[in-house]
């Protein structure tokens, strides 16, 4: 990716975020390390951590098509899913040792089902997410989380001891922390880097071992630090929506002169917001905390909009935002009807607002710019 | 009273009423059965109007939220959804409802029966509720539905619970979702003063039994060479146990009556149709516009609608022992054997394994999966029922429709795609 | 003060050039496969019919539509939602919905009393109810697109067309032709059917009187009539060609870039 970051750090990660399997994880395979790949945001990777095995969460980065998987998925399904399980079928995923699902939505938890009819991947396990975010789901999940560190211990033959989770819990906060430093640059009126940077930055942290990532980040922020900053906008905008990996994408928006500076996406700023506390006694509860109370929700918890709309119209206010965009991979019950209640409630804010559908796999970078193009034009910009 | 949202409901009342007189008028064959469903139906929109103009507290609910307790507890309710079908009545105003969804800027591939039910909250059409308890299974769209009820003003403040599903169906779930089935009850009495008795509930749930009972008897006999159900009824049972007549004496007459008139076929060795030659499996609920296929396939193809989704809902009966069974046994139901949930919630062994049986305990002669556009998680199940077809070697036919909007695939276009089906299958 | 409108859309190609606020010369061309020769060769014409000597004698150009990256002559290119729509009220002032109906997409805008962008929607995934739509239509037909106008007009008894794409909806044409209805039923049906998708599109915008029409299928009659009914308000007619309501809004903005207005 063109950019105007200079370091090493920064071209590690754009990679990282670019391709599927980095060289990262081809030194950890190659080391005799072993892989756990993982759906959605709200699992507990830092299990995986602790079980000594790297987590990292499935992308179809690189897919150029469905033509396997449409024996399995409609195409009434969301392409994320679609895509996914194509590449699995191709053998793009055969460097993985394990894959956790999860009930996230109706399109990708038959990607559970699928997998474990049609590949022999030895360990393919489905959690139960709850869908409120109350005390009693979060005891539900404790659980869930506590089944999920005993299946790792038995099917790869090690004790993940509470000592390790620590460890891993620790470890994980610190990328939060790091992470949070990265989007306080982008408050200033300068942001010394760009929204389509930025989620190549957060992209990369699911695909390396989270050490390395942290010394990459600190290397970053140092420079960026240094930097000017970039004042030669036409307007701040808020991005967010369903499952956005590609930066692609997000260059395509900025192509235009307008610069995101935050966003709420599931591969973004959802990820690092919060972070899981470190006083608890125990440390699977601490984790069922954070991931189902406690962190930003997406559309799929049930009784969860004020605290969601709450969270944006803070990111609007400190991050001054000028306009939102709201992307939806198409077939999204979940961000379909987000997209019609905030629309609405940004309006009384006097927010302008962008409603986007989009394939999962970038197409139609006309069009997209078309729209861009147009509603910067329509906010005056 | 239009400020009150009782318009609609005023005009499917009159509706159901009309109903009512021209079937006890007419000679039509199953109108004994028709009849009180009809009844049903009428006494509800009556209860539904006279609630609201008293200022009686009145929940929207749904039919998966454990409706004994509502019952026992004297609560009255209605479901926010059933505009759109006006109860299994045929909703007069379809195309009206159906062209007001379409008005709103809500994406068009998500369910068309959400987007209905979320032009009834804009467009002022439901009751506003003293409380709402919502669903969350089966589908993503239900809940989705329910966040998006924050964005009219008129519905942002009420109180709103509902049951929380987890994935599995195991003891260790079935435990958790009656704690969450408990949690309603309080909510139900924080909100309408109304407590629950165990006595009453035992006597509720042992109707409800008895109803259930009837029914599995109902399907047994389904699986008779010929069938002697018709298609017509098939929504009866769900309607009464989980909707109307929920541990209702009257809906144990029903049954009765249901279950006399499949004997009488059986014990003279006839089915419902003169001369069966294609028993299918619907498998999914029945469309609005079912009327329009449903008898051609009689008539064209001498197919019957042997077994389908509302039908399919074996489980065991509620132990009423004590507080703790019953409440274990509702979340059981709830969360495994009740009409659509039990079908999609879960992994895909729970489907799978009912298409088995079904096909083997009903000789089937053919399975079809019509593929309602708002189906996401069956539309990504299709490959694993057309290999569990396979190895059945039982034919398999995905259509791809609306249940709701006949005009996405029309009626014409459905019976086309399963007649060029059946021919080239060799059946009928 | 002569400034330049560029328009340059996938079937034709447009130019308008404004002398102090007034249009003198505006051309419209059938696209080439290549815009920037499409653009070069539309402005050339306009610059010629103004009577004016070469496009140097333009203070400002701007460049829209499809193609408008690829006008090399353009100081700057600006969204052909925002030039239709300054363009339209332009021309008519009481305009405060405009539906842009071009050769490979539809947009629906509605605007303020200055001819601002409040809102908008777009169809570019589908060729239902664009030019593209018309035109196969009217290779089907056999009938050129005035005659689909004019067909429109005389039918009765519309027929009902229910395909959402505009592939099957050329199938259940010839299927009707073949059953023996009516052509001018037929026709008018499609009118009908392309009129309801647009009402959709006015409706998730929200309809504010007075509503006009733009873009090459604007000239539609049948098309305009069918969209009143299913709007029920009347189609305000343009006192302009109103193809050329995109190139009017890029030389009106040309203008206020010159003004230092924006």
């Amino acid at each position: 990716m063109e950019t105007r970051i200079q370091s090493k750090a920064f071209q590690e990660l754009s990679q990282a975020a670019e391709t599927l399997v980095n060289p990262a994880i081809q030194d950890w395979k190659g080391q005799g390390s072993k892989v756990v790949g993982y759906f959605c945001s709200a699992m507990p990777e830092e299990v995986i951590t602790a079980a000594g095995l790297l987590p990292f969460r499935m992308r179809a980065t690189g897919s150029t098509g469905t033509d396997l998987s449409d024996t399995y998925f409609s195409s009434i399904n969301c392409s994320f899913p679609r895509h996914c399980f194509n590449i699995a079928l191709q053998g793009g995923f055969d460097f993985l040792d394990g894959v956790v699902c999860m009930n996230s939505c109706d399109n990708v938890r038959r990607i559970y089902d699928n997998w474990k009819r049609q590949l022999p991947t030895t360990l393919v396990h489905i959690m139960s997410l709850p869908r409120k975010t109350g005390e009693p789901q979060v005891e539900w999940f404790r659980d869930e989380v506590a089944n999920l560190k005993q299946l790792l211990e038995k099917h790869f033959d090690i004790e993940i001891t509470d000592e390790r989770l620590w460890y891993a819990i620790k470890l994980h906060n610190e990328t939060r922390r790091l992470q949070r430093k990265l989007y306080d640059l982008r408050k200033a009126d300068n942001p010394p880097i760009t929204g389509t940077e930025a989620l190549a930055v957060t992209v990369a942290g699911t695909a390396m071992p989270k050490e390395r990532y942290n010394q990459l980040l600190r290397e970053l922020l140092n420079e960026l630090s240094e930097s000017p900053g970039n004042a030669d906008y036409r307007a701040r905008l808020l991005l967010m929506g369903g499952i956005l990996d590609d930066p692609a994408y997000v260059k395509v928006i900025e192509s235009q002169g307008g610069l995101v500076v935050t966003d709420s996406l599931c591969f973004g700023s959802r990820m690092l917001w919060n972070d899981i506390d470190e006083g608890a006694s125990d440390p699977i509860a601490a984790l069922a905390q954070y991931y189902v109370a406690d962190r930003p929700s997406c559309p799929r918890m049930f009784g969860d909009y004020e605290r969601r709309i709450g969270l944006v119209r803070d990111m609007i206010r400190d991050f001054k935002v000028d306009g939102v965009i709201l992307e939806r991979l198409a077939f999204c019950d979940h961000w379909g009807f987000e997209q019609f209640t905030i629309e609405n409630d940004l309006k009384d804010d006097n927010v302008p607002c962008l409603i986007m559908d989009r394939e999962y796999i970038m197409s139609g970078v006309g069009q997209l710019r078309t729209r861009v193009q147009a509603f910067l034009e329509t906010m005056g910009r | 009273m239009v400020d009150k949202g009782l318009e609609r409901t005023i005009a499917e009342r009159d509706h159901f009423e009309f109903l009512l007189k021209f079937l006890e008028e007419s000679p039509y064959e199953t109108s004994h059965l028709l009849i009180p469903l009809v009844k049903a139906n009428l006494d509800h929109y009556k209860d539904t109007v006279r609630y609201i103009e008293e200022g009686k507290p009145i929940i929207a609910s749904y039919f998966s939220n454990a409706p004994e307790i509502f019952t026992a507890m004297d609560i009255h309710w209605y479901c926010p959804v059933s505009a759109a079908f006006a109860g299994a009545g045929a909703n007069p105003y379809l195309m009206n409802d159906l062209e007001g969804a379409d008005k709103l800027a809500v994406s068009s591939d998500i369910c068309t029966l959400l987007r209905m039910a979320m032009y009834y909250t804009e467009a002022g059409l439901l009751p506003r509720p003293t409380a709402i308890v919502g669903m969350i299974i089966p589908c993503d769209g239900i809940v989705a539905l329910h966040e998006a009820s924050r964005r009219s003003k008129e519905w942002r403040g009420i109180p709103m619970f509902a049951p929380d599903p987890p994935y599995f169906t195991d003891e260790r779930s079935i435990d958790y979702f009656a704690q969450e089935l408990r949690r309603m009850v309080d909510f139900l009495t924080e909100h309408t003063g109304q407590k629950l008795d165990i006595g009453r509930l035992r006597e509720v749930v042992e109707v409800t039994n008895e109803q259930y009972q009837l029914w599995q008897e109902i399907n047994e006999l389904r699986r008779a060479v010929p069938c002697p159900f018709n298609w017509g009824v098939g929504g009866g049972p769900f309607a009464l146990t989980q909707n109307r007549w929920v541990g209702d004496p009257r809906g144990l007459e029903w049954f009765k009556a249901a279950l006399a008139d499949s004997e009488k076929l059986v014990k003279a060795g006839k089915g419902w149709l003169e001369n069966e030659r294609i028993r299918l499996l619907w498998f999914d609920v029945h469309p609005t516009w079912f009327f329009d296929l449903a008898p051609w396939l009689e008539e064209e193809w001498k197919a019957i609608i042997v077994m389908d989704m509302f039908s399919y809902c074996p489980y065991t009966l509620v132990d009423t022992s004590s507080e703790e069974t019953m409440f274990h046994d509702l979340a059981k139901r709830n969360l495994m054997d009740t009409t659509m949930i039990r079908q999609a919630v879960g992994v895909a062994d729970n489907f799978a394994s009912d298409l088995v049986r079904i096909v083997k305990d009903y000789k089937i002669d053919c399975v079809v999966w019509p593929a309602h556009m708002g189906h996401k998680d069956g539309a990504a199940s299709v490959g694993i029922m057309r290999e569990i077809c396979r190895d059945l070697g039982v034919p398999f036919l995905s259509i791809g429709i609306d249940t709701f909007d006949p005009r996405y695939t029309t009626p014409d276009e459905v019976k086309n795609t399963m007649s060029q089906f059946f021919t080239a299958m060799g059946l009928g | 003060m002569l400034v330049g409108g560029c328009d340059v859309g996938s079937a034709t190609g447009k130019a308008v050039v404004m002398k102090d606020g007034e249009i003198i010369s505006y051309v419209i061309i059938p696209s080439t496969t290549k815009p920037e020769v499409t653009a070069r060769t539309v402005m050339d014409e306009a610059i010629e019919k103004a009577g004016l000597s070469s496009i140097d004698d333009l203070d400002y150009i701007v460049g829209t539509g499809y193609g408008r990256l690829k006008v090399p002559f353009a100081n700057e290119n600006i969204s052909e939602i925002t030039c239709h729509a300054r363009g339209a009220h332009w021309l008519s002032p009481t305009v405060r919905t405009v539906v842009d109906i071009g050769g490979q997409d539809c947009k629906v805008m509605s605007i303020d009393e200055k001819g601002k962008v409040l809102e908008f929607v777009m169809n570019d995934r589908c060729a239902a109810g664009t030019g593209r739509f018309f035109e196969a239509m009217a290779r089907v037909l056999d009938c050129g697109l005035e005659g689909l106008s004019s067909l429109s007009l005389q039918g009765k008894n519309p027929s009902t067309i229910t395909s959402q794409c505009s592939v099957f909806a050329e199938s259940e044409v010839v299927t009707l032709i073949n059953e023996g209805m009516e052509l001018v039923d037929i026709v008018a049906g499609l009118h009908n059917s392309i009129a309801g998708r647009l009402n959709s599109m006015v409706r998730k915008v929200g309809l504010v009187e007075d509503l006009a029409l733009t873009g090459g299928c604007a000239k539609n009659d049948g098309l305009a009539k069918a969209l009143e009914e299913k709007l029920g308000v009347a189609v305000k007619k343009l006192p302009q060609d109103p193809q050329i309501a995109g190139a009017i809004g890029a030389a009106l903005i040309a203008e206020e870039k010159l003004n230092g207005q924006s």
